[in-house]
C-alpha cells in the first residue's frame, strides 16, 4: 500500500515534436507502492509523458525525479532502478527468452537469473524458442519479465494490454494484481477506461497534453459533477407533460414506452417522479438509477469519449 | 564489461544463426576467390598476388553492406529501443557489434586465406602482420559502414547506398581492376577511395616487404576510418522514428568526406595517386594473364629459383657436393621448380649472364624455356638444348675464395638485359637526369656513405645492401630507377677494394636468395618514398646489377 514517499515527480513537463506541443507543462507525483495509471485517448501524451520519464526521449522542459534521481541529468542511474515494457517490444528474430534475459540481466547491477524469470512469466516451454516463434501474449510476457529482470523498484507499462487477445489481458491484470501485492510501484498508460478503473489505486487523466484531473476512480466519480442517469418503463406508458414537471429532470429521451432522463439529484427526481406515477395509475415494469461512472467522468473533463 | 561481452556473443550467435548473412559473410568471399582460381587455376602465383584484392572484397562486402545491414534492421524492428530502455551506453551498443563485425571479418578472412593456401598459395611473407594489415584495413570500411548505418533510414537504403559505394570503389577504387588498367583520371580518383590502400596494405604483408612498407596506406586507412567512426558516432540514433535528414547532425557526413578528400589530396601532393610499381605489376600480370593463362609471367614470392639471372646463373649448383656449399640459398637446394610461373615478366629480356658449365659449352643450364620469352618481342633466339650431363664443380666455399676461374666458368655478360630496357637498366653516362632526379641523387650520394646498412661488417652483406638502392627504383619503376645505379656503383668501387668487390659482386649474383633483405625498409632513411616491393624481384634485381657491375670491372661490359 502506498507509503507515502515519492516515487516519481514530475513538474511542467514540455516535449515539442515540430510544430505538436505533445506535453504542455504535465505534473504529477507517484507515492511509493500504489499502482498509477494514465489515462488518456490517443494522442493525448501520456506515451510521450512515459518515455520522457525512462529516457527514450529528451524534454524540452520540466523536472523529472524518478526514485530521487534526478532523470534529466542521470538517466543511466534511473534505467538500473526501474523496469520498462513498451506498447511492443520488439527483439531479433532468432534470439530465444532465455538468451535476453540473460543479455539484458547483463546490462544491470542487479539481476535476476533468467531462470526464475522464465518461471515466474510462464514461459518455461519457450525458454529456448526464437523469438519470431512466440505469440503475441508470449511476447507480451517476455516483455514483462525483461522490465523485471533487474528487480526494479519502479514498472512502467505503456498500454500494456493494447493488441492482446482477452486472455492474455485476463493474465496480463492478474500480473499487476500480483506487483500490487508484492509492493511494486507500477505506472501504467491505458485508454481503456476499466482497466484504470479496475487496477489502478490512484488515476491520472491525460488530454491534449495536460493532467487534467488525478485522484482515486471513487474519488474523480465523486468530484464530478456529472448528472446520474434514470431509466423508466411503466403500463401503461406515460406521457411526456406526465415527466415533464419532475423534479430535477434534463434530457428527456424516449425509446418506445421507455423514458430516459439525467438528473443532478437522483433521490429527489425519483421521489418525484413516484409521486407522478401514483396520481396516474399506472404500474412499474423496469426502473433504473445509475451513478456517474469513470467513462461519464471523462466524458464531462476531456469533452470526448474514449474508443477501443 | 558482463555486458559487452554478452552483446557480442549474442551478435555473433544471431548472425551464425541467420543463413542469409552467413552466405554473404563466408560463401561470397569464398566464391570470389575460387573463380578467380578457376579462372587461372593453373597459376599458383596469382592468389598470392591478388589476395589484397580478394581480402579487400570480403571485408568491404562485411563492412558495407553486412554491418549497416544488421544495424539498420535492428534499428528498424525496434530493438534498439528496447536496448535503449536498459542502461546500454551508444558506445557499449556500438563496440560489440563492432567487435561482432570484425571477429567475422576475421575469421572470414582466414577461410578465404586457408581456402587459397589449399589451392596451392606460397603462404605469406608476413603472416603477423597480414593480420594487422587487415585490421587496418577491417577499420577502415567499418567506420565506412557506420556512417551508412547512419544515414539510410532503412534496408532498403543501405542497398542502394552501398551500390554507391561499392562498384565506384572495384571499378576505378583499384579493387576489382588493377590502377594501371584504368585510364589517368581514374587512377588519380581511386586515390581519393579506401580500396587500394587496403588492396596496397594487404598485398605488401602477402608477397611484398610488410607494413614498414605501405607507411602512407596505414595512415589513409587510419583518416578515414577514424573519421567514419567519429561521424557515426555522433550521428547514431537509436529509433528509426528519428530519421537522418531529420536531425540535424547531417554535417557530420562531412568528416568522413573530408578525410577521403584530405587522403587523396596527401596522395596526389606526394605523387602517390598514379599508378605504382605494384599496381603496374599487377596489371602486366593481368594482361599476361589475358594473353597466356598458363603464366602469369612474375617470379615465384617464396623459395623458389627467381627468374632471370639467377635461373640461368644457379642451375648447375646442385651438381656441387653440399659440403662445400655451407650458405646455400634456398635456391640452390630447389633448381627443378617448374618453369611456367618462374617465368620472368613477359617484358623482360631473358637474363644475359648464362652458365657456361664447366667453362666449355655455352649450352645453357635448362632446357625449359620460360614461357614469357617466346613473347618477348621475338627477338629471342632459338630454344637452347638440354643442358649437359652434370659434371661436379666446386663452388668456392667462402666469397673470399672465388678465383677469376670461377667467374669466367660460371658467368657470361653477352645476354644481360640491356642497360635501355625496362629489367635493370642504367642510364648512359652522359645522360643529364631530370632535374628533381638530380636532388634526389645529390641527396643519395650524400647519405649513402652514412646509410647503417651500407656500414655493415660484411662486405657481400653491405654491397647486397648498397645495391638494393638500385633495385628497388628498378623494380618500383621510378625516374630514379636508370640513375640510381652509377651512384650506388661509385659507392661500391669507394667502398670494397677492386678485387674484393668483383669476388663479392660474383658472391651476390650466385646466391640472390641468400643474405638479409630488412635493408630495403630502411631506404626512407635515404629519402625514399617507402612503398610495397616483391622482396624476391628486388633480389634478382640485385643480382643483375651486380653481374652488370661486374661485367664493367672486368672489363667484358664497356660502360657507355
Amino acid at each position: 500500500m502506498p507509503s507515502g514517499e515519492r516515487k516519481v515527480v514530475v513538474r511542467d513537463l514540455h516535449k515539442h515534436y515540430g510544430d505538436v506541443h505533445a506535453a504542455r507543462g504535465v505534473s504529477f507525483e507517484i507515492l511509493d507502492g500504489e499502482i498509477f495509471g494514465l489515462l488518456g485517448p490517443n494522442g493525448s501524451g501520456k506515451t510521450t509523458t512515459l518515455e520522457c520519464i525512462i529516457g527514450l526521449r529528451e524534454p524540452d522542459g520540466g523536472a523529472i525525479e524518478v526514485c530521487g534521481v534526478d532523470a534529466r541529468r542521470h538517466p543511466q542511474d534511473v534505467k538500473q532502478k526501474i523496469g520498462a515494457a513498451l506498447q511492443t517490444t520488439s527483439l531479433q528474430d532468432k534470439i530465444t527468452p532465455r538468451e535476453a534475459l540473460t543479455l539484458f540481466g547483463s546490462f544491470y547491477r542487479r539481476k535476476s537469473a533468467a531462470g526464475d524469470m522464465l518461471e515466474r512469466f510462464a514461459l518455461g516451454p519457450k525458454a529456448d524458442a526464437p523469438f519470431d516463434t512466440l505469440s503475441g501474449g508470449q511476447r507480451q510476457r517476455l516483455a514483462l519479465a525483461l522490465a523485471f529482470v533487474n528487480r526494479p523498484e519502479l514498472v512502467f507499462l505503456d498500454e500494456p494490454t493494447t493488441g492482446l487477445d482477452p486472455q492474455s489481458r485476463r493474465d496480463l491484470h492478474a500480473e499487476v494484481v500480483r506487483m500490487k501485492q508484492d509492493g511494486h510501484t507500477v505506472l501504467l498508460t491505458t485508454h481503456y477506461i476499466e482497466e484504470a478503473e479496475h487496477l489502478c489505486d490512484r488515476i491520472g487523466v491525460i488530454d491534449h497534453g495536460r493532467i487534467i484531473a488525478t485522484g482515486t476512480p471513487r474519488e474523480l466519480i465523486a468530484r464530478s459533477t456529472a448528472r446520474q442517469s434514470v431509466s423508466l418503463t411503466t403500463t401503461p406508458a406515460l406521457r411526456a407533460e406526465d415527466v415533464a414537471p419532475v423534479t430535477g429532470v434534463e434530457d428527456v429521451v424516449w425509446e418506445g414506452d421507455r423514458v430516459r432522463f439525467t438528473t443532478a439529484e437522483a433521490t429527489r427526481s425519483v421521489a418525484s417522479l413516484m409521486t407522478v406515477i401514483e396520481a396516474r395509475g399506472v404500474s412499474i415494469t423496469e426502473l433504473q438509477v445509475r451513478k456517474a461512472t469513470l467513462e461519464d467522468v471523462f466524458i464531462e473533463l476531456t469533452g470526448s469519449a474514449l474508443r477501443d | 564489461m558482463d555486458a559487452l561481452l554478452q552483446q557480442t556473443a549474442i551478435s555473433l550467435r544471431l548472425h551464425y544463426r541467420n543463413k542469409m548473412a552467413l552466405l554473404y559473410s563466408y560463401l561470397f568471399p569464398l566464391v570470389f576467390l575460387l573463380a578467380f582460381y578457376v579462372l587461372y587455376r593453373d597459376e599458383s602465383l596469382v592468389l598470392a598476388r591478388h589476395m589484397g584484392e580478394l581480402l579487400t572484397v570480403g571485408i568491404l562486402g562485411g563492412a558495407c553492406f553486412g554491418l549497416p545491414t544488421t544495424m539498420v534492421s535492428e534499428r528498424e524492428r525496434g530493438v534498439w529501443r528496447r536496448y535503449r530502455l536498459a542502461p546500454v551506453s551508444t558506445a557499449g551498443l556500438v563496440t560489440s557489434t563492432v567487435v561482432a563485425r570484425y571477429t567475422i571479418l576475421v575469421s572470414a578472412g582466414l577461410l578465404q586465406l586457408a581456402a587459397a593456401l589449399a589451392l596451392g598459395m606460397p603462404f605469406p611473407r608476413h603472416p603477423a602482420q597480414l593480420l594487422a594489415a587487415f585490421t587496418f584495413v577491417s577499420f577502415a570500411f567499418i567506420g565506412l559502414g557506420l556512417v551508412m548505418a547512419m544515414m539510410a533510414d532503412n534496408v532498403p537504403a543501405v542497398q542502394a547506398l552501398g551500390q554507391c559505394i561499392f562498384l565506384p570503389m572495384l571499378i576505378i577504387g583499384g579493387i576489382a581492376v588493377p590502377l594501371a588498367s584504368l585510364p589517368d583520371w581514374a587512377q588519380h580518383v581511386s586515390a581519393f577511395f579506401p580500396g587500394r590502400y587496403a588492396v596496397q596494405a594487404v598485398q605488401a604483408c602477402v608477397i611484398g616487404a610488410g607494413l614498414a612498407s605501405v607507411r602512407f596506406d596505414l595512415l589513409a586507412l587510419t583518416i578515414i576510418g577514424a573519421a567514419g567512426c567519429v561521424a557515426g558516432a555522433m550521428m547514431f540514433r537509436w529509433d528509426a522514428q528519428q530519421r537522418f535528414a531529420a536531425r540535424g547532425h547531417t554535417g557530420w557526413i562531412l568528416v568522413p568526406l573530408a578525410a577521403w578528400v584530405t587522403v587523396g589530396a596527401l596522395a596526389e601532393l606526394s605523387h602517390r595517386a598514379g599508378t605504382t610499381a605494384s599496381d603496374r605489376t599487377l596489371a602486366r600480370d593481368a594482361r599476361a594473364d589475358r594473353s597466356l593463362p598458363a603464366a602469369t609471367g612474375q617470379p615465384a614470392p617464396t623459395a623458389r629459383p627467381p627468374a632471370a639471372v639467377p635461373r640461368e646463373i644457379l642451375p648447375m649448383t646442385p651438381t656441387a657436393p653440399p659440403s662445400e656449399t655451407p650458405r646455400a640459398s634456398p635456391s640452390l637446394r630447389s633448381p627443378a621448380a617448374p618453369s611456367g610461373d618462374t617465368a620472368p615478366r613477359p617484358q623482360a629480356p631473358s637474363g644475359g649472364v648464362r652458365l657456361q658449365p664447366d667453362g666449355r659449352g655455352t649450352a645453357p643450364a635448362r632446357g625449359d624455356e620460360p614461357v614469357g620469352r617466346g613473347r618477348a618481342a621475338g627477338a629471342e633466339p632459338a630454344p637452347r638444348p638440354a643442358p649437359p650431363p652434370a659434371v661436379p664443380q666446386p663452388i668456392a666455399p667462402t666469397w673470399q675464395r672465388v678465383a677469376r676461374s670461377d667467374i669466367d666458368r660460371d658467368l657470361t655478360f653477352e645476354r644481360l638485359p640491356s642497360d635501355q630496357g625496362i629489367v635493370a637498366p642504367i642510364a648512359p653516362a652522359d645522360e643529364e637526369p631530370p632535374p628533381d632526379v638530380i636532388q634526389q641523387l645529390d641527396a643519395i650520394t650524400a647519405a649513402l656513405p652514412h646509410w647503417p646498412p651500407a656500414r655493415v661488417p660484411d662486405a657481400v652483406q653491405r654491397a647486397r645492401n648498397m645495391l638494393y638502392v638500385a633495385a628497388v627504383p628498378d623494380v618500383l619503376q621510378t625516374e630514379l630507377e636508370r640513375f640510381a645505379p652509377a651512384v650506388v656503383f661509385e659507392q661500391l668501387q669507394h667502398d670494397i677494394p677492386k678485387d674484393d668487390l668483383i669476388k663479392v659482386l660474383y658472391w651476390i649474383a650466385l646466391h640472390p636468395m641468400d643474405g638479409d633483405d630488412t635493408a630495403i625498409e630502411q631506404l626512407p632513411a635515404l629519402g625514399f618514398e617507402s612503398r610495397a616491393v616483391d622482396v624476391e624481384q628486388t633480389r634478382e634485381r640485385v643480382a643483375l646489377y651486380a653481374v652488370k657491375l661486374l661485367g664493367r670491372l672486368l672489363g667484358a661490359i664497356r660502360a657507355r
